[in-house]
């Protein structure tokens, strides 16, 4: 689960509560779901958050979360900004795979170091999570006095540029540098650009953001130098791109709260998007609809959802009138405005803040109210409903045949379903693929983690010998069975994999035979009343002229024998090992 | 009739006339005592002979005593030496006397000490004096003393010794007391009857035998007796492997509950086992590093047509007027992939949308206790493959409360009491919980599950118009729990321990 750090004190300063103490604060911090898990070097509380709330991934947010749950601020607050000075021109020339831009300006900010760090965190958590990684929104935050945009448009409103820009068409000086680079050479040559290189590998041409000046961003990657923020900045300009508008805009809502939350000003911002003609606009349904539009930002317009009151009780189980409705959304920072449906019913109309970017459905308006109302304050009942229970066929099936093989002196093994080539055919003399029994093509695993798991296993012997290789310590007889999971390609299959169990057994012991393992395997197929007969095969893994198939009512369906010399020698067993292994369902 | 070798022996030496001791029959018979009084007793309990017990008391002299019966008690050779020192007259220096008394060491004071009790005379100031009138001949216990050295042992009434001089001498530790029981045995006459029938030795035997039992022979044999207390050799019969057996309990316990078994594909669709949990395509978990995606076969060849449409849109655009859906990418190539099932919840999905065996009416409770797979790091709590439980309950009007009822009902089968719920966010389920229970032996604060009631945009793209609450838990974690193992890899897979399996605890 991820982490956010908070610091304390600012905690207390930010809810006018400075006289909570540590242990009251962290009772309260787990009321609301951010679960304590100790302290950072600087005395921090580490907080463990839940990924829905992302409003909470700075102290502003945190702060503002438990003034709700103190009850000093009650439901929606949405702050105003100022009308928009700045323009965001979006040119023709964006790269298609990152075509969306937002953001806002931000003036009179008090950026002592503890705000600056607790800005930054919040960039980096919203980039770990909404932003997936940068990939879907990257934030970009600049000293608003180092930008020139003046003279750019005819209208006399400063103006940046959000462009696409040819590998190596331009220079700028990046964060943590002291050299011109081309946006190429950051991705190869800086520490930061090679983190995030792999975001705009597919790109024909980078993004990048202009002002009068020159190129001073290089999204999702990096900033330029000139435009960094320190204690010192007043102004700031924020910039988020990504590939999808919506999330872009939340991001940047969820800072502007966080900023507003420090006694900042809003200013809105326009985004003008090139005109509908323009090559891009195939690339995403989306896209078109951005096309030749101007849209201002941030775009602090709340939503509403309506829910029903029968709904909030039914969910929660309890009866509550409609004033406690209304009072459990204030307290959840929501406000509830009470409604009819056309058929009368009651509903409320729940207006979210902007912010809150976790409500998809009026059932999460439901758990925000429960949660305010203390879900462990409900009392469990047990749902008054009959049904039938019942075991699934093959399940039956599959606890049958173990019980006969415990009663035939077996131990029963339960192995990993994963394996690699090596321990599946070759150490078995096994050719993948071949007509010997177990040696089906197997389904393969992508850019496999581990060598030791690369396939699912096609049969379980190889698995059962392992355990005789780890336990030649142990007292023999080792008498071992396993009704298992198997795989192998099938194009028969949907899945192209065709899945069953079979039924592996082994017996280890100093004078261990065809017979022993020929008297265990006609014991169970009288138990389960099916024919059995072995006639002569040949199996790699088996000792030839005491090797059969295993057929069952007329089906090929196993092999039994004395497995091969080299293949005891090859896990190191000093004991003759007799083995059967069939298809499960032949007991059927 | 017949008899032990023993039985036999001591009837044979027994007579029905006189009564015979324990020894007595021992020394006649060559048997050790021990086995004889094992013998009398049993023929005693066969009615063969009668038992008498007594308990005789005997008095010896003590080495000293016997000392004193040669060489005379201390005090008389005190007395004797005095009147050779002519003390009868005058009192005589002390020094003197004992010197030519020739006592030494202790003696000296056991000869003062007894010397005036008895009357010999008087010491005083260093000086001794002797009774002319004594008689040392007449002493009580010297005479006593000599009777018993010549008598050696001796019962108490064969000697003439009376008992104030017997305990006089047994305080002054020159006479012994033993009590001992006595059992004298004489034959009955059922005894004399069988003798003049015949008695005859009765074989032991080691082994019931075929010809033992139809020759009726079983009836007069005896058996050689076992050490039963002996450790016999380890022996390994076949044992159900301790994770199944917690699996079938916890699938006992509920089907109990009215749960039903589903079944399905391992390796399955991203559509069956994410998309259809309404998992945004760009949700973390759902990136490589966390599943095991196939590399062959990729693809399933189909999917229903219009479940993947509706799964589509409720993605896209949510489910009713006020939902709103993800701002993700979807993309039907991705949902086709296929990889090994990162829950069993893929088998939930399969069922909830009637694909597996048709449309499901409320109400309704399956479960499974299933293989899923997930890319970690092998460790002492974490395997890649892990059974998970994973249940559901559908019916009209479910509550929150429900769902916590539920649980309560099932953890408290495995002794887990004391349920919390913590408040917690799954893409697929709202509300949702964390459950954290209390560990049965240490009493830790425990989280052992995940749970919630599905979304409405999951469950109507499946064609489920009521209300369906799920609960999924990591079976090892319940086994780690209730069985105390401390490795997860003891309990499950190729480096299992047989020594470890075959030493687990039952579990019922």
């Amino acid at each position: 689960m991820p982490t956010v750090d908070i610091d304390p004190d600012e905690l207390r300063e930010l809810t006018g509560h400075e006289d909570k103490g540590d242990d009251d604060l962290i009772d309260d911090l787990f009321g609301l779901g951010l679960e304590f898990e100790g302290r950072t070097e600087d005395g921090e509380f580490e907080l463990e958050f839940a990924p829905d709330r992302l409003d909470r991934l700075s102290v502003e947010g945190v702060a503002r979360s438990l003034r709700y749950h103190y009850g000093d601020a009650r439901g929606v607050h949405v702050p105003s900004p100022n009308s928009a000075e700045w323009t965001i021109e979006v040119d023709e020339s964006v790269p298609d795979e990152r075509p969306y831009v937002t953001g806002a300006v931000i003036r009179d900010v008090n950026l002592d170091e503890d705000a600056l760090d607790s800005l930054i965190q919040l960039q980096e958590k919203l980039h770990a999570t909404m932003g997936r990684k940068r990939a879907k929104g990257a934030i970009g935050i600049h000293d608003l006095t180092m930008l020139k945009g003046g003279a750019a448009t005819d209208g006399g409103n400063p103006t940046i540029r959000y462009v696409g820009v040819e590998p190596n068409e331009d220079r700028f000086v990046p964060l943590d540098s002291d050299e011109e680079m081309t946006p190429a050479e950051v991705l190869e040559n800086h520490q930061t650009g090679e983190k995030y290189a792999d975001l705009v590998s597919g790109y024909d041409r980078y993004p990048a953001i202009y002002d009068d000046i020159g190129l001073f961003s290089f999204p999702p990657v990096i900033n330029g130098r000139r435009t960094e923020v320190s204690t010192d900045s007043r102004d700031l300009f924020v910039e988020m791109t990504g590939t999808d508008q919506w999330t872009i805009d939340k991001m940047l809502n969820i800072v502007c709260y966080a900023l507003s939350a420090r006694g900042a000003t809003l200013e809105d911002v326009r985004v003008e998007y090139p005109g509908g003609e323009s090559g891009n606009a195939d690339s995403e349904g989306s896209r078109t609809q951005s096309a030749g539009r101007e849209i201002v930002r941030p775009d602090l317009s709340t939503k509403t959802k309506t829910v029903s009151h029968d709904r909030i009780e039914t969910i929660l189980g309890i009866d509550l009138d409609p004033e406690e409705v209304i009072d459990l959304a204030e307290r959840s920072g929501l406000e509830a405005e009470r409604d009819e449906t056309e058929t009368g019913d009651l509903v409320y109309d729940v207006t979210i803040p902007p912010y809150r970017v976790d409500v998809l459905h009026p059932l999460d308006v439901i758990d925000d109210l429960g949660r305010a109302y203390g879900f462990n304050d409900l009392e469990p009942t047990y749902p008054d409903v009959g049904t039938v229970g019942g075991r699934h066929e093959r399940s039956r099936l599959e606890r049958a045949a173990r019980t006969q093989l415990v009663g035939l002196g077996f131990e029963d093994m339960l192995n990993f379903h994963m394996t690699n080539e090596a321990e599946n055919y070759e150490r078995l003399g096994l050719e993948p693929g071949s007509d010997a029994y177990g040696a089906g093509e197997p389904a393969t695993i992508k850019e496999a983690y581990s060598e030791d798991y690369t396939i699912l296993r096609t049969w379980v012997t190889p698995s059962l010998l392992k355990i005789l290789e780890r336990n030649t310590h142990r007292s023999y007889p080792q008498h071992l069975s396993e009704i298992g999971f198997r795989a192998a390609l099938d194009d028969g299959e949907n899945t192209g994999v065709g899945e069953s169990r079979h039924v592996g057994a082994v017996l280890a012991n100093h004078d261990a035979g065809y017979e022993d393992a020929k008297a265990r395997l006609q014991a169970l197929a009288r138990n389960f009343d099916v024919d059995l007969e072995t006639p002569p095969t040949e199996h790699p893994s088996f000792i030839s002229g005491r090797t059969a198939a295993v057929v069952i009512d007329g089906e090929d369906v196993g092999v039994i024998g004395e497995v091969h010399p080299k293949v005891l020698v090859e896990y190191d067993l000093e004991v003759p090992v007799a083995a059967f292994e069939f298809d499960l369902e032949a007991l059927q | 009739m017949q008899l032990p070798a023993q039985q036999v022996a001591v009837v044979e030496a027994a007579s029905a006339d006189e009564a015979q001791s324990v020894d007595a029959l021992a020394a006649a018979t060559d048997l050790p005592p021990e086995t004889v009084t094992g013998a009398v007793f049993e023929l005693e309990e066969e009615g063969l002979v009668a038992v008498e017990e007594r308990v005789d008391e005997t008095v010896t002299s003590t080495d000293e005593g016997a000392a004193y019966a040669a060489e005379g008690l201390p005090e008389v050779r005190l007395y004797e030496a005095a009147l050779e020192a002519g003390a009868d007259s005058d009192p005589v220096q002390m020094g003197r006397v004992i010197g030519a008394s020739g006592l030494e060491g202790p003696q000296v004071d056991i000869a003062l000490s007894n010397y005036a009790r008895k009357g010999y005379g008087v010491i005083d100031s260093g000086e001794i004096t002797a009774d002319p009138d004594a008689d040392p001949s007449a002493d009580a216990e010297a005479n006593a003393l000599e009777v018993l050295s010549d008598a050696g042992e001796a019962a108490v009434d064969d000697v003439a010794v009376d008992d104030a001089t017997a305990d006089q001498l047994e305080r002054r530790g020159l006479l012994e007391r033993t009590e001992s029981t006595i059992r004298e045995v004489t034959l009955t006459e059922r005894a004399v009857t069988e003798l003049m029938a015949g008695i005859e030795t009765a074989e032991t035997v080691g082994q019931v035998t075929p010809e033992l039992l139809t020759s009726g022979d079983w009836e007069d044999v005896e058996f050689a007796e076992y050490n039963v207390e002996a450790d016999a050799e380890q022996f390994e019969g076949g044992k159900v492997h301790i994770l199944r057996q917690m699996s079938e309990r916890v699938k006992d316990v509920l089907v109990g509950m009215g749960f039903q078994e589903m079944d399905g594909p391992h390796a399955d669709a991203d559509f069956w086992i994410n998309d259809c949990l309404f998992m945004p395509q760009d949700h973390p978990a759902r990136t490589h590093w966390d599943r095991f995606a196939l590399e062959q076969p990729s693809h399933i060849d189909e999917l229903p047509e219009d479940l993947v449409e509706r799964v589509e849109r409720a993605h896209r655009e949510g489910i009713g007027e006020d939902s709103e859906g993800y701002h993700s990418p979807w993309d039907e190539d991705f949902a086709r992939a296929l990889a090994l099932r990162g829950h069993t919840t893929s088998l939930s999905t399969r069922y909830l949308s009637g694909e597996e065996i048709g449309k499901i009416e409320p109400p309704a409770r399956f479960f499974s206790v299933e293989k899923a797979y997930r890319n970690d790091t092998l460790d002492a709590t974490h395997l890649l493959e892990f059974y998970q439980i994973e249940g559901w309950v559908m019916a009209e009007d479910l509550s929150v409360r429900d769902l916590m009822g539920t649980f309560e009902e099932f953890y408290a089968q495995f002794g887990i009491e004391d349920i919390q719920f913590k408040p917690h966010y799954n893409p697929y389920t709202e509300p949702s919980f964390e459950l954290f229970g209390t560990h049965p032996t240490t009493g830790e604060l425990i989280e052992i599950g995940n749970s919630g009631i599905f979304r409405e945009e999951m469950l109507e793209p499946l064609g489920v118009d009521c209300d369906v609450m799920a609960w999924g838990l990591a079976l090892e974690r319940l086994a780690m729990l209730t069985t105390g193992a401390e490795d997860i890899r003891d309990l499950h897979g190729t480096l299992a321990d047989l020594e470890f399996l075959r030493n687990a605890e039952v579990t019922y």
